[in-house]
């Protein structure tokens, strides 16, 4: 677990500021589902001093966003604003995250929001397909499900539960971070340490149930009314400190996850059998303090569901048998350190990368530290974590069916 | 609060008419292209719906330089990143690369305009990749509702078709019908170049290099724009998933008329924000929606206010919708306050910088602004927008939302629900 810390940084000509405070222990470390997110949703609901309207009306008069959170590793507070209004997004942080107030009713609300919200999501027959993929590869580990939680867990949560997590959210370990149009980094930064107090080591590491998976092979799930067939495909590959991580990464483009149609899979699904819209694959999705996915998702159409599955399992096989091209691993390579420049463009970018490198230990922010681990990856070191992390007889599917 | 937030364009136009806009930010080493086509959906002709949106797939697939896959497997080598959006009215390609490599959206641009290939296998293997397209669309039932709600709102107007094209008219749509189509409406006078990022005034020569041999020559746009309509109040009702969902639309200002920035201020007065009027009312306050957004579209003929909600379970759909449209009748009534449009106007500013500080964003609103009407257009909207007075919101309000104006009420309700 990391200590708690402060980032600041000045991004010279922005005219935006960005502020995040993030508090360890997400739904990952929650005890039902939907704690982390109605807790994390809590912190915008109000505080000691101000009703969730006082803090709305006041936030947007100066054209501010506020977003209260609840994701899968951490809790918090992002707030954008003008540059100008710098000052008053840190305090306004601080107010939020130091001392909410946890109303009952607005607790009500957002369980009900929530619900809803699961409800709603669950209507997108690829979402609800997702589902029950993670759940195949996930179970019992609270990656298993919706980071919302679930209708059963949300309607026994109780106000208690969520003022607890807070916490002890909030004495494991805060990120605070700070990027965009200031000077005085400095003074920012002294600003930051009276209202959130100086750095300090943080808690122990949560233990979290491993994940195994539901044990199932193939899932198969009805979509009512549905025109299209959704499949995935996967099984669980690396957490994001693995050292084979960058290798996963240049993998990853070589399967597909550039931002382009030109990966392997798209290339095979799409542009030349004609089977998806939309064609995915990743060779790590997902992975952070825990394990993430080797995963290629497409839809299409009912009739070419066994087509598709077996092409997947055709490429997955070919590439760990005849392994990758030196133009591709270098392709790859190039296509990582070239997207480079465009983490770093908006001031918002800059504090989740700060944020980042604080949780995993890892300088991200830093660019030449990031192409560089790239620039080692070797076509052997991709075919290695070719044959070590991709398991052909491992892979689960889940296909979602139109019914 | 300053207007600072704007940019400073350069303009310039090629002998052969295109006109390339300059926009120079120096936070990040990258430049962003987006190059937008004055061809939309309203320029289809009649049999042929979807032929535009076909075209813009095509345009991936193969041109005289770069062969089938090149374009995005150049792009991905590079670092890059591409993609396309087709509208009503216009069809807009982006490219973003590091400073130091840009010039091949340049490349791949002027290639594709002049030498498009469209082998007859590809259209076939990408007809069916667009079918997938069309039932991915109608299985969201967002997407489903807003196409049933726009053919409402807009009657036998080119506005009311769906931009995908419909699985019958895509039979129609053949190599021929494409190639048609991209010699008619794929021409330098007819589109806008915008340049965004690290890069100064060499800028302009880099893009002469590229696009000065393209052939111009002024063509009239030929459109079938159909007849507008509704004339009354019209009713959709559509069965699909677990949730009541709410669709409103009510037409609009167009981009270019003078009510535009007023009646954008009414919409965020209406929906940006939880403190705004039907995010208090109905999702803050009465808790009967999960949520309400408020969206105006940005459209060269007629605009469209759209107002989406999604029902809590247990609500009933009449009185959700009920509450709506007093909503409405009270703003168009003239009962909304100064705090409330101060409030609009800041909310509006600042998004437009949260939403601009990507050098992408930046060159695809300059393009499409440019390709409509005038790339200055968001800047001259954002002045009007901070001089707006209440009176003038309150005048268009009463224009767009009153009584007489009229709208369309789409629902889709899960399965054996009625209204």
């Amino acid at each position: 677990m990391p200590s708690s810390s402060i980032r600041v940084r000045s991004l010279c000509d922005s005219k935006v500021v960005s502020v995040q405070v993030r508090l360890a222990g997400g739904s990952r470390t929650e005890q039902v589902p939907g704690q982390a997110s109605i807790t994390g949703r809590m912190l915008a609901e109000g505080s000691q001093r101000r009703d969730w309207r006082q803090i709305a009306e006041q936030a947007e008069d100066l054209g501010m966003s506020i977003t209260a959170f609840g994701g899968l590793e951490t809790i918090g507070v992002a707030i954008e604003a003008l540059a100008q209004d710098w000052e008053r997004a840190v305090e306004w942080a601080a107010e939020l995250v130091l001392e909410p107030s946890f109303p009952q009713d607005r607790f009500e609300w957002l369980v009900q929001q929530n619900s809803a919200e699961l409800c709603s999501l669950g209507d997108q027959p690829d979402v609800r397909t997702g589902w029950e993929f993670l759940h195949q590869l996930y179970h019992p580990h609270p990656r298993s499900r919706p980071v919302l939680g679930t209708l059963e867990g949300l309607a026994s949560l109780d106000k208690g539960a969520c003022t607890r997590f807070w916490r002890e959210s909030l004495s494991s370990c805060r990120i605070v971070t700070i990027c965009g149009g200031f000077e005085d980094e400095d003074r920012v930064r002294a600003r930051v340490e009276s209202l959130f107090g100086h750095p300090s080591p943080g808690g122990s590491e949560q233990l979290v149930a491993a994940p195994r998976g539901d044990g199932r092979a193939h899932r198969k799930v009805s979509i009512p009314g549905a025109d299209q067939a959704h499949l995935y495909a996967g099984h669980l590959t690396i957490p994001r400190t693995d050292p084979d991580l960058p290798a996963m990464q240049v993998l990853s483009v070589i399967l597909d996850s550039g931002s382009v149609l030109s990966g392997r899979l798209p290339r095979r699904l799409r542009e030349r059998e004609g089977l998806a819209y939309v064609a995915s694959a990743s060779a790590a999705a997902g992975a952070g303090l825990d394990p993430g996915r080797f995963v290629v998702y497409l839809g299409t159409a009912v009739e070419n569901l066994e087509r598709a599955e077996s092409y997947v399992r055709e490429e997955i096989d070919l590439l760990i048998s005849h392994g990758v091209t030196e133009r591709e691993v270098e392709e790859a390579k190039s296509y990582l350190i070239g997207r480079e420049p465009f983490r770093r463009e908006t001031a918002r970018q800059w504090a989740e990368l700060l944020a980042e490198s604080e949780l995993y230990g890892e300088p991200v922010d830093r660019p030449e530290w990031c192409t560089n681990r790239w620039r080692q990856v070797s076509r052997e070191g991709v075919e290695a974590a070719a044959r070590g992390h991709l398991r052909p007889a491992e892979i689960k599917v889940t296909v979602g069916v139109p019914s | 609060m300053s207007l600072l937030v704007t940019p400073t364009i350069r303009s310039e136009q090629l002998s052969n008419g295109l006109q390339v806009c300059l926009v120079e930010r120096r936070q990040a080493p990258v430049v962003a292209t987006a190059l937008c086509y004055r061809a939309g959906t309203l320029d289809e002709p009649p049999g042929q719906e979807g032929v535009a949106h076909f075209l813009e797939h095509m345009m991936f697939r193969g041109s005289s330089e770069f062969g089938e896959g090149e374009i995005d497997r150049l792009t991905q080598a590079l670092g890059g990143s591409n993609n396309a959006d087709t509208s009503h009215d216009c069809t807009t390609y982006y490219f973003s690369f590091a400073k130091d490599r840009w010039t091949t959206a340049l490349e791949i641009e002027a290639d594709r305009m002049a030498g498009l290939l469209l082998e007859p296998a590809v259209v076939e293997a990408e007809r069916a990749i667009i079918l997938e397209e069309v039932k991915m669309h109608q299985d969201d039932p967002w997407d489903a509702l807003e196409e049933q709600v726009m053919a409402a709102l807009y009657g036998h107007h080119a506005y009311g078709r769906p931009v995908l094209g419909t699985v019958d008219s895509l039979k129609y749509v053949d190599r021929v019908a494409l190639a048609e189509f991209q010699s008619r409406c794929y021409r330098p006078e007819n589109a806008v170049l915008a340049i965004a990022g690290d890069v100064g005034l060499e800028a302009f020569e880099e893009v002469e290099r590229f696009f000065a041999e393209a052939s111009g020559g002024e063509r009239p746009r030929s459109r079938s724009l159909g007849k507008m309509g509704p004339s009354s109040a019209q009713r959709v009702e559509r069965h699909q998933g677990e949730v009541a969902r709410l669709l409103c639309a009510v037409r609009a200002p167009a981009l270019g008329d003078p009510e535009y920035p007023a009646m954008r201020l009414m919409a965020a007065i209406l929906g940006t924000g939880r403190a705004s009027r039907l995010n208090r009312s109905l999702v803050e306050e009465a808790r009967s929606c999960a949520f309400v957004s408020v969206e105006m579209t940005e459209t060269l003929v007629a605009g469209a206010l759209l107002i989406a909600a999604e029902v809590i379970p247990g609500w009933r759909p009449p009185k959700v919708e009920r509450m709506l449209l007093n909503e409405l009748e009270r703003v168009a009534d003239g009962f909304f306050e100064e705090d409330e449009l101060a409030r609009a106007k800041s909310l509006l500013i600042a998004d437009w910088v949260f939403g601009h500080e990507q050098a992408q964003e930046m060159a695809l609103t300059i393009a499409t602004a440019g390709a409509l009407m005038d790339p200055e257009l968001p800047a001259r909207h954002l002045e009007k927008i901070q001089s707006c007075s209440l009176l003038e919101v309150r005048e268009a309000a009463a224009h767009y939302l009153g009584a007489a104006s009229p709208k369309v009420v789409g629902w889709s309700l899960p399965p054996n629900s009625r209204r």
